[in-house]
């Protein structure tokens, strides 16, 4: 969940969105209290309009769906108590940061792409459209372009144009 | 903006403790605002994060998760 609320934050949509709260079964009052309190903090937030995020949103689902994900949260435990063959650990907080890399990487991974979907286009295009900064989109698009997810289809002027491969 | 936002959020509810918290808030009559949807499921621990993504892919303004 703490990867989730990192992308939220990172998407614009605001971790405020999510919430996360321990009721026991004998606690109808304090669960009917958490409720109160999280309504007036979305009714102070206001309606979220899911059309204006629908790139990020793409994005997310793809990049909380990706196996690299999948296999690093799946592996917290492994990760930061057993260690591996060579007893060799991480502690709470590298777990955090290689999680947070890793979900940020694969978050702009996925911007990238959803941008392509609808057309093919370059750096500036996509840097554009998915509001990255260009030396990031270039990073990401090698990386995609590595995993053959994008490729190179032509060149408008000087500048190079990529597309989604598969579409 | 308009004045009569209701916000609408996704409760995510385990079986055996928030659920049941809901439930008793309910049998002993205690308000608390009709914004919320539940939805019941068997552990907290099953909540997906495609889960959240999904609920505001949906048009959900918040999402809760509760167990």
């Amino acid at each position: 969940m703490a990867v989730v609320r990192y992308l939220m934050e990172l998407s614009g949509i605001g971790a405020d969105r999510l919430c996360l709260r321990w009721v026991s079964a004998a606690e109808g009052a304090r669960f009917a209290a958490y409720v109160q309190e999280y309504s007036e903090q979305i009714l102070r937030l206001g309606p979220f309009l899911p059309d204006d995020f629908a790139l990020p949103l793409a994005a997310m689902d793809k990049a909380l769906g990706s196996p690299r994900l999948r296999w690093l949260m799946g592996m917290e435990i492994k990760i930061t108590e057993k260690g591996n063959i060579y007893g060799e650990k991480l502690d709470e907080q590298a777990y955090r940061q290689l999680l947070n890399d890793a979900a940020r990487e694969e978050y702009e991974k996925a911007l990238v792409l959803a941008a392509l979907r609808t057309r093919p286009g370059t750096v500036r295009d996509i840097a554009l459209e998915t509001g990255l900064p260009v030396y990031t989109v270039s990073c990401r698009l090698n990386e995609l372009e590595r995993s053959r997810e994008a490729e190179l289809c032509g060149y408008r002027a000087t500048s190079p144009e990529f597309r989604h491969v598969g579409l | 903006m308009n004045d009569e936002f209701q916000p609408r959020i996704i409760a995510f509810l385990c079986n055996w403790c928030a659920y049941a918290g809901a439930d008793l808030a309910g049998v002993s009559r205690i308000q608390y605002p009709p914004t919320i949807r539940v939805v019941r499921i068997l552990c907290s621990g099953r909540v997906d994060p495609l889960y959240v993504v999904k609920g505001l892919q949906s048009g959900f303004d918040g999402v809760l998760v509760s167990g």
